[in-house]
Parts: C-alpha cells; structure tokens; sequence
C-alpha cells in the first residue's frame, strides 16, 4: 500500500540541523512527485497548474523556516507527512484541497475586503489597547 | 499445358522488370532506419532552450536575466527550496527522475543542462 509506506518512512530524530534540512528536501521532492497523483485523483486540472502547487507547498514549507530545533523540524515534517499521505490516500475532498493549496493564496475576496481594509486607523489603535 | 505455359510466362514478366525499379526504394530507404533510438537524443540546442524556459516561467524569477550560465542562488537571488523547486520543474519538463545526490549537485543552468544532455531517458 503506497499511503502506509510513506508514514513509517520518518525516523526518530534528526541529528543535526544539516540533516533536517536534508530531510525536508526529501519531504519537498517527495510531495512534488505525488503532485501528478493528486491532479489525477481530485480532477484539479481545470483549476491550478503543476508549477502553481509547487510554488503553493514551496510557500508552506517557507512558512518555518525560522525553525531551527531539529526536533521542532522534525515534528512538522512528520505532520506534513501525515497531510501528504491523507491527501493522496483520498482521504481529503476536492473542496479541502482547493480552500486549503488553491486559493489560500490570495485569500477569499469577501475576507479582504471588508475585515481591515475600511477601518480607520483611530480604530485599528482602539480595538489594540486602551492606551495609543 | 500451353494455357498453364502462357499464364506463368506472364506471372514470371514482373519478377524480371523488379530489379530496375526495386533499387531506387531501397537507397531512399537506407538512412530512415525506423527502428534505430541512435538519433533519438534531445539536441543541445533543444535542451538549452527547454532549459531556459522552465526557468524563465519559474514565478519569482526575472526572465531577462536569464542566461545558460546563471546560477541559481547566487545570481538570481532564489534559495534553497527555490533550487530544488526548479530542478523539480526540470525533471518534470523532461519525464527524468533525478536521484538525490544528483539533484543537490544542479545549482546552475550550466550543470541542469550538462545533466539533462547527458542523460539517456530525456524525454
């Protein structure tokens, strides 16, 4: 079975911050050659490129970057594991994947627009504290 | 027997006159080779291009300073993880699978293309 080969795969520690670096390349490489699969299995097509959800895991990956506690890396790696395997064992739904690697980028438009956008910046300091 | 005589002097007639006509196929013939995979490698010309454009379409680079010698992290300024990303764009432009070890050495468009001209399966 592909999806239960892929989560024992993650070993217990990594020594170094060289090695968890190493690690999350294998991680990348690995959710890029899944990247097929996935476009196969929810019918994204129509909707997002190949290059666009690299760049998408790419930006994810990037997001911790100021990680350095191999541990800590380990940690999330082992979770992107268990996303990677839910997504191609189709345990997610297309709606999943397109609110969660395709549209997360911009943002949903209602969202944008009417949370900050409008508001003064007496307001902005209000809401803060008591004292601006 | 003379009917039998007359029908197989006729069937014999186009096996003589082949010889004058079969010759001229055959030299046409002789550099297709349709089952050789001898000329079936990738150009340097069409490498380098396909090369170029993978890079080029990459979203954070700038594709005018894209040239066959730049490398990647220092002189487009991408890390890492953007470095990897591009040579997962190539492998997949190409139909390659690029062992770990390899992969870590492609820091520029020189050696992508180096490695991909050389490689037997490039698609």
């Amino acid at each position: 079975m592909a999806f239960t080969l892929r989560s024992v795969k993650v070993p217990p520690n990594s020594a170094s911050l060289e090695e968890a670096r190493g690690r999350v390349f294998d991680f990348f490489r690995q959710a890029c050659r899944s990247i097929p699969t996935i476009m196969d299995i929810y019918n994204l097509d129509d909707v997002v490129t190949k290059s666009q959800l690299r760049s998408t895991i790419a930006s994810e990956i990037r997001k911790n970057t100021h990680v350095t506690n191999p541990k800590v890396i380990d940690m999330l790696l082992f979770k992107g594991m268990e996303e990677l395997n839910n997504i191609v064992e189709h345990a997610k739904q297309r709606h999943h994947i397109i609110g969660q690697y395709v549209l997360g980028r911009q943002g949903l438009a209602q969202d944008l627009d009417t949370k900050d956008e409008g508001v003064s910046d007496f307001l902005k300091n209000f809401y803060k504290s008591n004292y601006f | 027997m003379s009917l039998r005589a007359a029908v197989l002097r006729h069937i014999r007639l186009p096996v003589q006159t082949l010889p004058a006509i079969g010759s001229r196929p055959q030299s046409q013939l002789s550099f297709l080779r349709l089952f050789s995979s001898h000329d079936d490698h990738l150009t340097k010309e069409e490498v380098i291009d396909r090369v170029l454009d993978v890079v080029k379409s990459f979203p954070k680079v700038e594709p005018s300073q894209v040239t066959p010698d730049v490398h990647f992290q220092k002189d487009l300024g991408l890390d890492s993880l953007d470095n990897v990303e591009i040579v997962m764009a190539l492998e997949e432009e190409f139909k390659l699978e690029i062992p770990d070890k390899e992969a870590d050495k492609i820091d520029s468009c020189n050696l992508a293309i180096e490695y991909i001209y050389n490689h037997p399966m490039a698609g």
